[in-house]
Protein backbone atom coordinates (compact mmCIF):
# COMPACT_ATOMS: atom_id res chain seq x y z
CA UNK A 1 0.00 0.00 0.00
CA UNK A 2 2.74 2.31 1.07
CA UNK A 3 4.97 1.31 -1.84
CA UNK A 4 2.13 2.00 -4.21
CA UNK A 5 1.53 5.43 -2.79
CA UNK A 6 5.21 6.24 -3.29
CA UNK A 7 5.07 5.07 -6.85
CA UNK A 8 2.16 7.34 -7.63
CA UNK A 9 4.00 10.32 -6.16
CA UNK A 10 7.08 9.77 -8.33
CA UNK A 11 7.28 12.36 -11.11
CA UNK A 12 7.43 11.12 -14.70
CA UNK A 13 10.98 10.21 -15.77
CA UNK A 14 11.29 13.12 -18.21
CA UNK A 15 10.61 15.66 -15.47
CA UNK A 16 13.01 13.88 -13.17
CA UNK A 17 15.79 13.79 -15.79
CA UNK A 18 15.15 17.40 -16.74
CA UNK A 19 15.52 18.42 -13.13
CA UNK A 20 18.74 16.40 -12.78
CA UNK A 21 20.28 17.98 -15.90
CA UNK A 22 19.27 21.43 -14.63
CA UNK A 23 21.16 20.82 -11.43
CA UNK A 24 24.17 18.87 -12.77
CA UNK A 25 27.58 20.40 -11.95
CA UNK A 26 29.01 20.00 -15.42
CA UNK A 27 28.09 21.36 -18.82
CA UNK A 28 25.71 19.36 -20.95
CA UNK A 29 25.12 20.20 -24.56
CA UNK A 30 22.98 18.14 -26.94
CA UNK A 31 23.35 18.54 -30.69
CA UNK A 32 21.05 17.28 -33.38
CA UNK A 33 22.23 15.66 -36.56
CA UNK A 34 22.90 19.02 -38.28
CA UNK A 35 25.00 20.06 -35.27
CA UNK A 36 22.39 22.54 -34.08
CA UNK A 37 21.99 22.96 -30.34
CA UNK A 38 19.04 20.94 -29.04
CA UNK A 39 19.71 21.54 -25.35
CA UNK A 40 22.16 23.34 -23.07
CA UNK A 41 21.93 23.01 -19.31
CA UNK A 42 22.02 25.94 -16.85
CA UNK A 43 25.58 25.12 -15.69
CA UNK A 44 26.79 25.80 -19.23
CA UNK A 45 24.52 28.81 -19.84
CA UNK A 46 25.69 30.53 -16.64
CA UNK A 47 29.35 30.09 -17.53
CA UNK A 48 28.90 31.17 -21.16
CA UNK A 49 26.65 34.05 -20.09
CA UNK A 50 24.04 32.99 -22.59
CA UNK A 51 20.36 32.20 -22.36
CA UNK A 52 18.55 29.18 -23.71
CA UNK A 53 17.01 31.48 -26.30
CA UNK A 54 20.50 32.48 -27.51
CA UNK A 55 21.45 28.90 -28.16
CA UNK A 56 18.52 26.61 -28.93
CA UNK A 57 18.24 25.69 -32.57
CA UNK A 58 21.42 27.57 -33.48
CA UNK A 59 24.25 25.78 -35.29
CA UNK A 60 26.98 25.06 -32.74
CA UNK A 61 29.75 26.73 -34.75
CA UNK A 62 27.56 29.78 -35.22
CA UNK A 63 26.87 30.07 -31.49
CA UNK A 64 30.56 29.45 -30.61
CA UNK A 65 32.48 30.62 -33.70
CA UNK A 66 35.93 30.16 -32.13
CA UNK A 67 35.34 26.38 -31.96
CA UNK A 68 35.33 26.21 -35.76
CA UNK A 69 39.11 26.51 -36.06
CA UNK A 70 40.02 23.95 -33.39
CA UNK A 71 40.66 20.25 -33.25
CA UNK A 72 37.31 20.01 -31.45
CA UNK A 73 35.70 20.64 -34.82
CA UNK A 74 37.54 17.74 -36.49
CA UNK A 75 36.93 15.42 -33.57
CA UNK A 76 33.21 16.19 -33.49
CA UNK A 77 32.90 15.42 -37.21
CA UNK A 78 34.86 12.20 -36.78
CA UNK A 79 32.61 11.00 -33.94
CA UNK A 80 29.69 11.69 -36.25
CA UNK A 81 31.08 9.51 -39.01
CA UNK A 82 32.60 6.72 -36.89
CA UNK A 83 29.97 6.62 -34.17
CA UNK A 84 32.74 6.19 -31.58
CA UNK A 85 32.91 8.53 -28.57
CA UNK A 86 35.91 10.80 -28.07
CA UNK A 87 37.71 12.57 -25.26
CA UNK A 88 39.45 15.94 -25.44
CA UNK A 89 41.83 16.34 -22.53
CA UNK A 90 42.72 19.61 -20.88
CA UNK A 91 46.46 18.99 -21.26
CA UNK A 92 46.17 18.91 -25.04
CA UNK A 93 43.33 21.45 -25.45
CA UNK A 94 43.16 23.63 -22.34
CA UNK A 95 40.02 25.62 -22.89
CA UNK A 96 37.88 24.92 -25.98
CA UNK A 97 34.63 26.62 -24.91
CA UNK A 98 34.53 30.31 -23.88
CA UNK A 99 33.46 29.67 -20.29
CA UNK A 100 34.19 31.57 -17.07
CA UNK A 101 33.22 31.23 -13.42
CA UNK A 102 29.69 32.71 -13.21
CA UNK A 103 30.90 35.67 -11.11
CA UNK A 104 33.41 36.64 -13.85
CA UNK A 105 31.36 35.69 -16.92
CA UNK A 106 30.78 39.37 -17.72
CA UNK A 107 34.41 40.60 -17.46
CA UNK A 108 35.85 37.45 -19.08
CA UNK A 109 39.44 37.81 -17.82
CA UNK A 110 41.53 35.55 -20.10
CA UNK A 111 43.51 34.02 -17.23
CA UNK A 112 40.33 32.88 -15.49
CA UNK A 113 38.80 31.09 -18.47
CA UNK A 114 37.76 27.62 -17.33
CA UNK A 115 40.02 24.68 -18.11
CA UNK A 116 37.93 21.89 -19.60
CA UNK A 117 37.82 18.23 -20.33
CA UNK A 118 35.30 17.31 -23.02
CA UNK A 119 33.54 14.04 -23.67
CA UNK A 120 31.78 13.72 -27.01
CA UNK A 121 29.33 10.85 -27.27
CA UNK A 122 27.34 10.19 -30.44
CA UNK A 123 24.03 8.43 -30.00
CA UNK A 124 24.02 4.68 -30.55
CA UNK A 125 22.40 3.53 -33.82
CA UNK A 126 19.27 1.80 -32.39
CA UNK A 127 18.14 4.92 -30.52
CA UNK A 128 19.15 7.16 -33.42
CA UNK A 129 16.97 5.06 -35.73
CA UNK A 130 14.09 5.31 -33.28
CA UNK A 131 14.40 9.11 -33.08
CA UNK A 132 14.95 9.50 -36.81
CA UNK A 133 18.34 11.21 -36.36
CA UNK A 134 21.57 10.82 -34.46
CA UNK A 135 22.11 13.27 -31.61
CA UNK A 136 25.42 13.96 -29.94
CA UNK A 137 26.11 14.61 -26.28
CA UNK A 138 28.93 16.94 -25.29
CA UNK A 139 29.83 16.88 -21.65
CA UNK A 140 32.06 19.68 -20.37
CA UNK A 141 33.87 19.24 -17.05
CA UNK A 142 35.57 22.13 -15.28
CA UNK A 143 39.04 20.84 -14.34
CA UNK A 144 40.46 24.26 -13.37
CA UNK A 145 41.08 23.28 -9.71
CA UNK A 146 42.92 20.11 -10.74
CA UNK A 147 45.13 21.96 -13.23
CA UNK A 148 45.93 24.65 -10.59
CA UNK A 149 46.94 21.92 -8.16
CA UNK A 150 49.14 20.26 -10.74
CA UNK A 151 50.73 23.54 -11.85
CA UNK A 152 51.66 24.15 -8.23
CA UNK A 153 53.01 20.64 -7.83
CA UNK A 154 55.04 20.98 -11.01
CA UNK A 155 56.44 24.35 -10.00
CA UNK A 156 57.60 22.83 -6.72
CA UNK A 157 59.05 19.82 -8.48
CA UNK A 158 60.93 22.17 -10.86
CA UNK A 159 62.29 24.10 -7.87
CA UNK A 160 63.38 20.96 -6.05
CA UNK A 161 64.86 19.62 -9.23
CA UNK A 162 66.86 22.81 -9.77
CA UNK A 163 67.99 22.80 -6.12
CA UNK A 164 69.13 19.21 -6.39
CA UNK A 165 71.43 20.17 -9.26
CA UNK A 166 73.09 23.24 -7.76
CA UNK A 167 76.19 23.24 -5.59
CA UNK A 168 75.25 24.97 -2.35
CA UNK A 169 78.62 26.66 -1.82
CA UNK A 170 79.49 28.02 -5.25
CA UNK A 171 76.06 28.32 -6.87
CA UNK A 172 77.23 26.57 -10.04
CA UNK A 173 76.15 23.04 -11.02
CA UNK A 174 77.03 20.18 -8.69
CA UNK A 175 78.41 16.73 -9.45
CA UNK A 176 74.94 15.37 -10.21
CA UNK A 177 74.44 18.14 -12.75
CA UNK A 178 77.83 17.38 -14.25
CA UNK A 179 77.09 13.66 -14.62
CA UNK A 180 73.69 14.43 -16.12
CA UNK A 181 74.99 16.99 -18.62
CA UNK A 182 77.99 14.87 -19.56
CA UNK A 183 75.74 11.93 -20.42
CA UNK A 184 73.43 14.19 -22.40
CA UNK A 185 76.16 15.97 -24.36
CA UNK A 186 77.97 12.68 -24.96
CA UNK A 187 74.84 11.12 -26.43
CA UNK A 188 74.18 14.18 -28.52
CA UNK A 189 77.76 14.36 -29.79
CA UNK A 190 77.66 10.66 -30.70
CA UNK A 191 74.42 11.17 -32.63
CA UNK A 192 75.66 14.18 -34.59
CA UNK A 193 79.29 13.10 -34.96
CA UNK A 194 80.53 16.11 -32.97
CA UNK A 195 83.11 16.39 -30.22
CA UNK A 196 82.80 17.24 -26.55
CA UNK A 197 85.58 18.91 -24.59
CA UNK A 198 86.19 18.86 -20.87
CA UNK A 199 88.46 21.05 -18.75
CA UNK A 200 89.15 19.99 -15.16
CA UNK A 201 90.49 22.73 -12.86
CA UNK A 202 92.19 22.05 -9.57
CA UNK A 203 93.27 24.76 -7.11
CA UNK A 204 97.00 24.44 -6.35
CA UNK A 205 97.94 23.92 -2.69
CA UNK A 206 94.33 24.38 -1.60
CA UNK A 207 94.79 22.33 1.57
CA UNK A 208 97.60 24.65 2.63
CA UNK A 209 95.37 27.64 1.89
CA UNK A 210 92.65 26.28 4.16
CA UNK A 211 95.20 25.52 6.88
CA UNK A 212 96.70 28.99 6.67
CA UNK A 213 93.60 31.18 6.26
CA UNK A 214 90.79 29.02 7.59
CA UNK A 215 87.88 27.34 5.84
CA UNK A 216 85.78 30.47 5.46
CA UNK A 217 88.47 32.13 3.35
CA UNK A 218 88.87 28.80 1.53
CA UNK A 219 85.17 28.84 0.68
CA UNK A 220 85.50 32.38 -0.65
CA UNK A 221 88.34 31.27 -2.89
CA UNK A 222 86.27 28.44 -4.27
CA UNK A 223 83.46 30.86 -5.00
CA UNK A 224 85.84 33.24 -6.80
CA UNK A 225 87.30 30.46 -8.93
CA UNK A 226 83.80 29.11 -9.68
CA UNK A 227 82.79 32.58 -10.92
CA UNK A 228 85.84 32.71 -13.20
CA UNK A 229 85.13 29.27 -14.67
CA UNK A 230 81.48 30.13 -15.12
CA UNK A 231 82.33 33.41 -16.88
CA UNK A 232 84.05 31.57 -19.75
CA UNK A 233 81.09 29.16 -20.19
CA UNK A 234 79.38 31.56 -22.56
CA UNK A 235 77.53 29.47 -25.10
CA UNK A 236 74.07 28.24 -24.06
CA UNK A 237 75.19 24.63 -23.58
CA UNK A 238 78.57 25.26 -21.94
CA UNK A 239 78.36 24.11 -18.34
CA UNK A 240 80.50 24.89 -15.29
CA UNK A 241 80.17 22.48 -12.36
CA UNK A 242 81.86 21.74 -9.08
CA UNK A 243 83.31 18.31 -9.75
CA UNK A 244 84.86 17.52 -6.38
CA UNK A 245 86.26 19.32 -3.30
CA UNK A 246 88.50 21.90 -5.00
CA UNK A 247 88.01 20.58 -8.51
CA UNK A 248 85.81 22.36 -11.03
CA UNK A 249 84.74 21.10 -14.43
CA UNK A 250 83.94 22.96 -17.61
CA UNK A 251 81.98 20.96 -20.17
CA UNK A 252 82.14 22.35 -23.71
CA UNK A 253 80.03 20.74 -26.44
CA UNK A 254 81.26 20.95 -30.02
CA UNK A 255 84.74 22.15 -29.00
CA UNK A 256 88.20 20.84 -29.91
CA UNK A 257 91.16 20.55 -27.55
CA UNK A 258 92.62 23.81 -28.81
CA UNK A 259 89.48 25.80 -28.09
CA UNK A 260 89.14 24.22 -24.65
CA UNK A 261 92.81 24.98 -23.86
CA UNK A 262 92.28 28.60 -24.82
CA UNK A 263 89.42 28.92 -22.32
CA UNK A 264 91.49 27.13 -19.65
CA UNK A 265 94.32 29.64 -20.15
CA UNK A 266 91.77 32.46 -19.89
CA UNK A 267 90.62 31.23 -16.49
CA UNK A 268 94.18 30.81 -15.21
CA UNK A 269 95.03 34.30 -16.44
CA UNK A 270 91.97 35.82 -14.80
CA UNK A 271 92.87 34.22 -11.47
CA UNK A 272 96.42 35.59 -11.78
CA UNK A 273 94.91 39.04 -12.36
CA UNK A 274 92.90 38.74 -9.14
CA UNK A 275 96.18 38.24 -7.30
CA UNK A 276 94.79 36.42 -4.27
CA UNK A 277 97.62 36.05 -1.73
CA UNK A 278 98.59 32.50 -0.74
CA UNK A 279 101.55 32.34 1.64
CA UNK A 280 101.58 28.54 1.52
CA UNK A 281 102.28 28.45 -2.22
CA UNK A 282 105.77 28.76 -3.77
CA UNK A 283 104.54 31.62 -6.02
CA UNK A 284 102.86 33.41 -3.08
CA UNK A 285 99.51 33.61 -4.88
CA UNK A 286 96.50 31.39 -5.42
CA UNK A 287 96.90 29.54 -8.73
CA UNK A 288 95.17 26.81 -10.70
CA UNK A 289 96.14 23.80 -12.77
CA UNK A 290 93.94 22.53 -15.59
CA UNK A 291 93.60 19.35 -17.63
CA UNK A 292 92.08 19.40 -21.11
CA UNK A 293 90.54 16.70 -23.29
CA UNK A 294 88.30 16.61 -26.34
CA UNK A 295 86.67 13.53 -27.84
CA UNK A 296 84.36 12.61 -30.66
CA UNK A 297 82.47 9.76 -29.00
CA UNK A 298 82.41 6.36 -30.61
CA UNK A 299 79.31 4.23 -30.10
CA UNK A 300 81.11 1.80 -27.86
CA UNK A 301 82.75 4.40 -25.64
CA UNK A 302 81.54 5.56 -22.26
CA UNK A 303 81.67 9.25 -21.33
CA UNK A 304 84.14 8.35 -18.54
CA UNK A 305 86.79 8.09 -21.23
CA UNK A 306 86.62 11.88 -21.53
CA UNK A 307 87.07 12.29 -17.76
CA UNK A 308 89.97 9.87 -17.80
CA UNK A 309 91.80 11.85 -20.48
CA UNK A 310 91.16 15.23 -18.83
CA UNK A 311 92.31 13.76 -15.53
CA UNK A 312 95.53 12.54 -17.13
CA UNK A 313 96.19 15.98 -18.60
CA UNK A 314 95.56 17.54 -15.16
CA UNK A 315 97.98 15.07 -13.58
CA UNK A 316 100.61 16.01 -16.16
CA UNK A 317 100.07 19.71 -15.40
CA UNK A 318 100.56 19.05 -11.70
CA UNK A 319 103.63 16.88 -12.33
CA UNK A 320 105.32 19.50 -14.48
CA UNK A 321 105.07 22.19 -11.84
CA UNK A 322 101.41 23.26 -11.42
CA UNK A 323 100.02 26.72 -12.35
CA UNK A 324 99.58 25.64 -15.94
CA UNK A 325 97.29 23.96 -18.47
CA UNK A 326 98.11 20.33 -19.28
CA UNK A 327 98.47 18.99 -22.82
CA UNK A 328 95.14 18.81 -24.65
CA UNK A 329 94.40 15.11 -25.04
CA UNK A 330 92.29 14.48 -28.04
CA UNK A 331 90.79 11.62 -30.00
CA UNK A 332 88.51 11.41 -32.97
CA UNK A 333 88.56 13.27 -36.31
CA UNK A 334 91.43 15.79 -36.73
CA UNK A 335 92.92 14.82 -33.40
CA UNK A 336 96.30 16.34 -32.70
CA UNK A 337 97.91 16.97 -29.33
CA UNK A 338 97.75 20.58 -28.28
CA UNK A 339 100.24 22.10 -25.88
CA UNK B 1 40.79 -18.17 -31.77
CA UNK B 2 42.99 -19.42 -34.57
CA UNK B 3 44.34 -17.40 -37.47
CA UNK B 4 46.72 -18.56 -40.15
CA UNK B 5 49.57 -16.51 -41.59
CA UNK B 6 47.53 -15.22 -44.53
CA UNK B 7 44.81 -14.06 -42.16
CA UNK B 8 47.31 -12.39 -39.83
CA UNK B 9 48.95 -10.66 -42.81
CA UNK B 10 45.59 -9.39 -44.01
CA UNK B 11 44.81 -8.07 -40.52
CA UNK B 12 48.24 -6.44 -40.26
CA UNK B 13 47.46 -4.50 -43.43
CA UNK B 14 44.12 -3.34 -42.06
CA UNK B 15 45.70 -2.34 -38.75
CA UNK B 16 48.41 -0.39 -40.55
CA UNK B 17 45.71 1.58 -42.37
CA UNK B 18 44.11 2.35 -39.02
CA UNK B 19 47.31 3.52 -37.31
CA UNK B 20 48.06 5.66 -40.37
CA UNK B 21 44.93 7.70 -39.73
CA UNK B 22 45.73 7.92 -36.02
CA UNK B 23 49.25 9.11 -36.84
CA UNK B 24 47.81 11.96 -38.87
CA UNK B 25 45.63 13.10 -35.96
CA UNK B 26 48.45 12.69 -33.43
CA UNK B 27 50.85 14.70 -35.63
CA UNK B 28 48.40 17.61 -35.63
CA UNK B 29 48.12 17.33 -31.88
CA UNK B 30 51.87 17.15 -31.28
CA UNK B 31 52.72 19.82 -33.84
CA UNK B 32 55.41 17.55 -35.26
CA UNK B 33 55.39 14.38 -37.33
CA UNK B 34 54.27 11.30 -35.42
CA UNK B 35 54.80 8.00 -37.18
CA UNK B 36 52.97 4.87 -36.14
CA UNK B 37 53.66 1.37 -37.32
CA UNK B 38 52.64 -2.17 -36.44
CA UNK B 39 55.84 -4.21 -36.56
CA UNK B 40 54.25 -7.35 -35.20
CA UNK B 41 50.83 -8.92 -34.97
CA UNK B 42 50.34 -12.29 -33.28
CA UNK B 43 48.04 -14.46 -31.23
CA UNK B 44 49.55 -14.57 -27.75
CA UNK B 45 48.37 -15.56 -24.29
CA UNK B 46 48.13 -12.89 -21.61
CA UNK B 47 51.33 -14.21 -20.03
CA UNK B 48 53.22 -14.03 -23.29
CA UNK B 49 52.06 -10.45 -23.84
CA UNK B 50 53.07 -9.51 -20.29
CA UNK B 51 56.53 -10.88 -20.88
CA UNK B 52 56.87 -8.56 -23.89
CA UNK B 53 55.39 -5.41 -22.38
CA UNK B 54 57.00 -5.44 -18.99
CA UNK B 55 60.29 -3.75 -18.52
CA UNK B 56 61.91 -5.35 -15.45
CA UNK B 57 62.97 -1.89 -14.27
CA UNK B 58 59.40 -0.57 -14.32
CA UNK B 59 56.98 -3.46 -13.84
CA UNK B 60 53.86 -1.30 -13.96
CA UNK B 61 52.01 -0.60 -17.15
CA UNK B 62 49.68 2.26 -18.08
CA UNK B 63 46.74 1.09 -20.12
CA UNK B 64 43.99 2.85 -22.02
CA UNK B 65 40.99 0.60 -22.44
CA UNK B 66 37.83 0.97 -24.42
CA UNK B 67 34.92 -1.39 -24.81
CA UNK B 68 33.33 -2.01 -28.20
CA UNK B 69 30.05 -3.83 -28.66
CA UNK B 70 27.65 -4.82 -31.41
CA UNK B 71 28.21 -7.79 -33.64
CA UNK B 72 31.39 -8.38 -31.66
CA UNK B 73 32.07 -7.57 -28.01
CA UNK B 74 35.65 -6.70 -27.24
CA UNK B 75 37.69 -4.76 -24.81
CA UNK B 76 40.63 -3.11 -26.59
CA UNK B 77 43.57 -2.54 -24.25
CA UNK B 78 46.48 -0.31 -25.27
CA UNK B 79 49.41 -0.74 -22.88
CA UNK B 80 52.69 1.06 -22.28
CA UNK B 81 55.41 0.32 -19.76
CA UNK B 82 54.91 3.15 -17.23
CA UNK B 83 58.18 4.84 -18.17
CA UNK B 84 57.19 4.88 -21.84
CA UNK B 85 53.78 6.34 -21.04
CA UNK B 86 55.50 9.20 -19.17
CA UNK B 87 57.76 9.85 -22.13
CA UNK B 88 54.87 9.75 -24.60
CA UNK B 89 52.77 12.22 -22.62
CA UNK B 90 55.79 14.43 -22.03
CA UNK B 91 56.49 14.60 -25.77
CA UNK B 92 52.86 15.19 -26.70
CA UNK B 93 52.14 17.76 -23.97
CA UNK B 94 55.59 19.35 -24.06
CA UNK B 95 56.16 19.75 -20.34
CA UNK B 96 59.67 20.06 -18.97
CA UNK B 97 60.31 17.96 -15.87
CA UNK B 98 58.21 14.81 -15.72
CA UNK B 99 57.01 13.58 -12.35
CA UNK B 100 57.50 9.93 -11.38
CA UNK B 101 53.94 9.05 -12.24
CA UNK B 102 51.33 10.34 -14.60
CA UNK B 103 49.29 13.06 -12.89
CA UNK B 104 45.53 13.10 -13.15
CA UNK B 105 45.59 15.52 -16.09
CA UNK B 106 48.38 13.59 -17.80
CA UNK B 107 46.35 10.40 -17.48
CA UNK B 108 43.59 12.19 -19.33
CA UNK B 109 46.04 13.18 -22.04
CA UNK B 110 47.08 9.54 -22.33
CA UNK B 111 43.39 8.59 -22.50
CA UNK B 112 42.96 11.01 -25.41
CA UNK B 113 45.99 9.66 -27.25
CA UNK B 114 44.72 6.11 -26.70
CA UNK B 115 41.23 7.11 -27.76
CA UNK B 116 42.52 8.46 -31.08
CA UNK B 117 44.51 5.31 -31.74
CA UNK B 118 41.86 2.80 -30.62
CA UNK B 119 39.03 4.52 -32.50
CA UNK B 120 41.05 4.62 -35.73
CA UNK B 121 42.27 1.06 -35.49
CA UNK B 122 38.91 -0.42 -34.57
CA UNK B 123 37.07 1.69 -37.16
CA UNK B 124 39.45 0.49 -39.83
CA UNK B 125 38.89 -3.17 -38.92
CA UNK B 126 35.13 -2.72 -38.57
CA UNK B 127 34.85 -0.94 -41.94
CA UNK B 128 37.00 -3.46 -43.78
CA UNK B 129 35.29 -6.52 -42.35
CA UNK B 130 31.82 -4.96 -42.40
CA UNK B 131 31.23 -5.28 -38.67
CA UNK B 132 28.86 -2.86 -36.95
CA UNK B 133 30.22 -1.64 -33.62
CA UNK B 134 29.56 0.94 -30.93
CA UNK B 135 32.30 2.24 -28.71
CA UNK B 136 32.70 3.44 -25.15
CA UNK B 137 34.82 6.24 -23.71
CA UNK B 138 38.44 5.46 -22.81
CA UNK B 139 39.55 4.64 -19.28
CA UNK B 140 43.07 4.67 -17.93
CA UNK B 141 44.27 1.85 -15.74
CA UNK B 142 47.66 1.67 -14.04
CA UNK B 143 48.86 -1.61 -12.61
CA UNK B 144 50.61 -4.85 -13.41
CA UNK B 145 50.06 -6.21 -16.89
CA UNK B 146 48.38 -9.29 -15.37
CA UNK B 147 45.80 -7.05 -13.71
CA UNK B 148 45.27 -5.08 -16.87
CA UNK B 149 44.81 -8.16 -19.07
CA UNK B 150 42.71 -10.12 -16.61
CA UNK B 151 39.51 -11.32 -18.18
CA UNK B 152 37.12 -13.63 -16.37
CA UNK B 153 35.12 -14.31 -19.53
CA UNK B 154 37.74 -16.51 -21.11
CA UNK B 155 40.29 -19.16 -20.20
CA UNK B 156 43.73 -17.64 -19.66
CA UNK B 157 45.28 -20.19 -22.03
CA UNK B 158 43.21 -18.76 -24.91
CA UNK B 159 45.41 -16.54 -27.09
CA UNK B 160 44.61 -12.86 -27.60
CA UNK B 161 44.94 -10.93 -30.81
CA UNK B 162 47.81 -8.59 -30.01
CA UNK B 163 49.81 -5.97 -31.87
CA UNK B 164 53.01 -4.23 -31.17
CA UNK B 165 52.66 -0.54 -31.95
CA UNK B 166 55.66 1.69 -32.47
CA UNK B 167 55.55 5.48 -32.14
CA UNK B 168 58.34 7.46 -33.77
CA UNK B 169 58.30 11.07 -32.60
CA UNK B 170 61.13 13.57 -32.69
CA UNK B 171 63.85 10.91 -33.12
CA UNK B 172 62.45 9.01 -30.13
CA UNK B 173 60.78 5.64 -30.12
CA UNK B 174 57.97 4.48 -27.91
CA UNK B 175 56.71 0.93 -27.83
CA UNK B 176 53.10 0.14 -27.04
CA UNK B 177 51.05 -3.04 -27.16
CA UNK B 178 47.46 -3.41 -28.12
CA UNK B 179 45.49 -6.49 -27.08
CA UNK B 180 41.89 -7.35 -27.83
CA UNK B 181 40.00 -9.21 -25.13
CA UNK B 182 37.32 -11.15 -27.00
CA UNK B 183 34.94 -13.69 -25.58
CA UNK B 184 34.78 -17.06 -27.36
CA UNK B 185 31.71 -16.19 -29.42
CA UNK B 186 33.16 -12.88 -30.61
CA UNK B 187 36.43 -14.62 -31.42
CA UNK B 188 34.54 -17.05 -33.64
CA UNK B 189 32.65 -14.24 -35.35
CA UNK B 190 35.85 -12.32 -36.02
CA UNK B 191 37.54 -15.43 -37.37
CA UNK B 192 34.63 -16.04 -39.74
CA UNK B 193 34.59 -12.42 -40.95
CA UNK B 194 38.29 -12.47 -41.65
CA UNK B 195 37.82 -15.71 -43.59
CA UNK B 196 34.96 -14.14 -45.58
CA UNK B 197 37.03 -11.04 -46.26
CA UNK B 198 40.00 -13.00 -47.58
CA UNK B 199 37.71 -15.21 -49.69
CA UNK B 200 36.14 -12.02 -51.10
CA UNK B 201 39.51 -10.49 -51.93
CA UNK B 202 40.71 -13.72 -53.55
CA UNK B 203 37.52 -14.00 -55.59
CA UNK B 204 37.85 -10.43 -56.81
CA UNK B 205 41.46 -10.80 -57.86
CA UNK B 206 41.13 -14.12 -59.70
Amino acid sequence: MNARANQQESPPPDTLMGWALDKAQCGILLLDQRLCIAYANPWLLNRALMSSGDLLGRPLFDAFPELGQTRFHDVLLRTQSSGFPALLSESLHPSPFPLWPPSLARQRPPERRLRQTLHIVPMAPPLATQLGQRHTLIQISDVTPATRREDLLRAQADKLHAMAYVDGLTGIGNRRQFDHMLRREWRDAARHGRRVALVLFDIDFFKQYNDQYGHQRGDECLRSVARLVESVAQRPRDVACRYGGEELALLLPDTDAEGASRLAHQVLGALRDLGIAHAGSPVGQLRLSAGVASLAPLDSEEPYELIRLADRSLYEAKQSGRDRVGPGHSAGPDAAPVG
Amino acid sequence: MKLNDIELDALAEVFNLGVGQAAHALSQLAGEPVQLSVPKIALLTADEISAQVVDPRSPRVCAVRQGFSGEIATEAVLMFPEEQSLLLVQIMVGDSVPLDQLSEMEQEALAEIGNILLNSVVASVADTLGIRLEGSLPEVQVGSSQEVLRDDNRPSSEPLLSLQIRFDIDARQIQGYLAFLLDMESGDTLERRIGDFIAGVTRNTT
